[in-house]
């Protein structure tokens, strides 16, 4: 930047203080959610997060699970919270101002009041940081009585729990906001993750990954270490939003035409819904390797979780079993991806019907899902040296598990994912029905090792029954979508 | 027969009633205004006649199919260009076009030719490679009403034909549309714009509440002792006592 308006200072707020700015903020993120989703069923969330976490706490513990693997999971599950949390830093720029833009007035208010765009998303973010923080991380802090049993000093572990949570957290928000500052300042996106998954090797090939995991469960460490890593937290989140462009515009891209082609080339009866779907996948940021990222970044976590159980329990799973089951998990996110950037009411203005689309949207799934999920699993089990019948049962389980959980997700969610997160009621069951595939698929994987033929025949039906029902499931979300559609 | 045939409309959104019985008829060749203030059932009343929406009651019939149980057959028929344009796709308008083309069973050629033709109209030529979402909103409305228009319907539904389109751009818009419904096809526009309206429409209907509460014919300009159209839709709207819409006083203040 050559200069900067009144309105970029990032002291400047115009009239109106960070605090009044804040409280309206949070009032904008609470009408939101209750509007999308009911007022009660959006304030029962907090309760669901609660019930889940204590439950897999206690039900971890009764398996023989260690505490420092429960504890290390949590603040695991909060940094990629976080990391989540913080791509609203995306809502700043008009990268994705399609998508948080039409939520949030307040938001976009920079491009009509005296207000620095800068301010704005730093006082947003740091909303976002408080509002999650009380809703999400401090219900999963409550799993801390779970760990350390009801006493006088239980309201004093809670908070010190919710602490180290909501630090972790934050330090999940500010790299993500680091990152996307790096971004607006013309960093090519490949750069960044060439930088990342170097950093990630790096960390890897040098031993110190135990270092890092002791750094981010501050609560196991000193209270000095926890200071540094807030005070280092806090300076990247300066420097991220000082950083940051507020003017940043991505120059037009363009692009040669392969539509024809592609869609000539597949053999299905939508080919043309498919082929808008698999460009639309391949040419947003990330392209095709975001939903094998994100299930490469599952399969790491698994892994290193499964590492972490051995050094201290000396069980291994069966590694085809574990990670068939684990990896179909992964269905949520590729699917995610394939909708992203999509609206089920834009398809309304042509004459296909909304079946059609789901079908499409199931075809592209399994375009895309399919080597998604291969190659990470081929990699686990050579890496963790599965025998030849628990490796054939595990592609079964991945394969059917896979589409069931796509068939319970578009069932549940239709074309919007992301939303459901964030509804009581639809994440339970979600959450109810991954439960009663994934968990005996686990204790299978865990209890008996190698598998016996009769366990593998039994799981391999059990895998291909849940693929029919993902496919049964699929299926009706069609005409139960169309129905919401054209009469609500 | 009527184009558009439409007889006791009414649809629901929960306790609001967005269609309260509206009846009107659109002949082949008319270019229909649909005009009324904020919320008064101008989207949901194209959306039900698009058979995007299922109505509570009434009968609607448009090139004598039934949006309400045929909605594929209905929009197979007629061209739509939605109010709130085109979500950000990664498609480049040629690759769009042909998508369009190819979901409406139109030959490659004939697509080809089209978005020639169309890019040239509206001026988009330079951006036919240019992927969706970077356009302007005034490109991507270009993009939008060639993907209307691509398969010469008999029947096209428009909501705010000229939205974010540059002035010479808006001409041309406006006489194809004249052109288009001269050639025996029916134009339907909903419009906040009475000026527009006034210029390019041969019959407009004027809602307000779910209703239609009048129509006037604007072939052979207005009648003597009549008002301008402005003052016959704020005079009709205000009779209506339409919350959101301000009172020739407040106006006149």
């Amino acid at each position: 930047m050559t200069g900067s308006t009144t309105s970029d200072r990032p002291d400047s707020g115009g009239g109106l203080s960070t605090r009044r700015l804040l409280a309206v903020l949070f009032r904008e993120e609470w009408r939101m959610h209750t509007q999308l989703f009911g007022g009660w069923r959006f304030a029962l969330f907090p309760v669901v997060i609660a019930v889940l976490a204590v439950g897999a706490t206690v039900a971890l513990l009764e398996t023989g699970t260690a505490q420092g693997t429960i504890v290390g999971g949590l603040h695991a599950l909060a940094v990629a919270f976080g990391l989540y949390s913080g791509t609203a830093g995306f809502a700043g720029s008009d990268m994705l101002e399609n998508v948080f833009g039409r939520l949030s007035l307040l938001l976009s208010s920079s491009t009509t009041l005296p207000l620095s765009r800068r301010w704005l998303l730093g006082v947003f973010l740091l909303k976002d940081a408080l509002f999650y923080g009380v809703a999400f991380v401090l219900p999963m802090a409550l799993s801390s009585a779970a760990l350390t049993g009801f006493s006088a000093a239980t309201p004093v572990a809670v908070g010190l729990f919710w602490l180290s949570l909501c630090l972790v957290f934050a330090v999940g928000m500010a790299t993500t906001v680091g990152l996307i500052a790096i971004r607006t300042r013309g960093v090519p996106p490949w750069t960044i993750g060439l930088a990342v998954g170097l950093s990630v090797v790096g960390i890897w090939a040098t031993g110190s990954l135990g270092a890092v995991q002791s750094v981010l469960v501050p609560v196991r460490g000193s209270a000095i270490a926890a200071g540094g890593l807030a005070v280092s937290t806090i300076v990247v989140a300066m420097v991220s939003l000082v950083a940051y462009n507020p003017t940043y515009g991505r120059p037009s891209r363009t692009a040669t035409d392969r539509f024809a082609r592609l869609s000539g080339a597949l053999p299905f009866e939508n080919a043309p819904l498919v082929t808008k779907s698999l460009l639309d996948l391949a040419r947003s940021s990330g392209g095709v390797w975001k939903p094998f990222v994100s299930a490469s970044i599952l399969l790491a976590l698994v892994a290193a979780l499964v590492g972490v159980v051995d050094s201290i329990t000396g069980i291994v799973p069966a590694p085809g079993i574990f990670f068939g089951g684990v990896l179909g998990l992964s269905a949520f996110t590729t699917y995610n991806w394939l909708t992203q950037f999509d609206s089920l009411e834009a398809y309304l203005a042509y004459p296909v019907s909304i079946a059609d689309v789901f079908r499409a949207k199931r075809i592209a799934f399994v375009l895309v899902g399919a080597p998604t999920v291969a190659v990470p699993y081929l990699a686990a089990v050579i890496w963790f040296n599965a025998t030849l019948l628990d490796a054939v049962v595990g592609a079964i389980l991945l394969a059917g598990y896979a589409l069931y959980y796509y068939g319970l997700t578009v069932y549940i969610a239709g074309f919007d994912p992301n939303e459901f997160l964030f509804d009581a009621v639809r994440f339970a069951t979600f959450t109810v029905g991954v439960a009663v595939a994934l968990v005996p698929t686990l204790v299978a994987g865990f209890v008996v090792v190698p598998p016996s033929v009769e366990l593998a025949a039994a799981l391999g039906v059990g895998g291909v029954v849940m693929g029919v029902i993902g496919i049964v499931l699929s299926s009706r979300a069609g005409p139960r979508w169309d129905a919401k559609y054209r009469t609500e | 027969m009527g184009a558009i045939r439409v007889d006791g409309l009414r649809k629901s959104y929960g306790a609001v009633e967005a269609v309260a019985g509206m009846n009107f008829t659109v002949e082949r060749g008319e270019l229909y205004g649909f005009l009324g203030p904020n919320g008064a059932g101008k989207t949901t009343t194209i959306r039900t006649l698009t058979g995007q929406v299922q109505p509570d009651a009434g009968t609607v019939r448009v090139l004598e199919t039934d949006p309400a149980t045929e909605p594929l057959e209905t929009r197979r028929k007629v061209g739509i260009l939605p109010e709130q344009g085109s979500p950000p796709s990664f498609l480049t308008p040629r690759e769009y076009l042909e998508f369009v083309g190819e979901v409406r069973d139109l030959s490659a050629d004939r697509v080809a030719d089209q978005t020639v033709a169309w890019a040239e109209r509206l001026g988009f030529e330079s951006k036919l490679e240019t992927l969706h979402t970077d356009l302007s909103r005034g490109q991507q409305q270009k993009v939008m009403i060639t993907q209307a228009f691509i398969h010469e319907p008999d029947v096209v539904f428009i909501d705010e034909p000229l939205a974010n389109l540059d002035p010479l751009v808006q001409e041309q818009v406006k006489r194809f549309l004249i052109s288009y419904a001269a050639g025996d096809n029916a134009v339907f526009v909903s419009t906040h714009n009475i000026d527009v309206a006034e210029e390019i429409c041969t019959r407009v209907g004027i809602v307000a509440d779910g209703q239609l509460v009048t129509e006037r014919s604007l072939d052979n300009g207005a009648d003597e002792g009549e008002g301008s159209l402005l003052e016959l839709f704020l005079e009709r709207v205000e009779a209506e006592e339409t919350r959101d819409t301000p009172t020739l006083e407040h106006l006149g203040s």
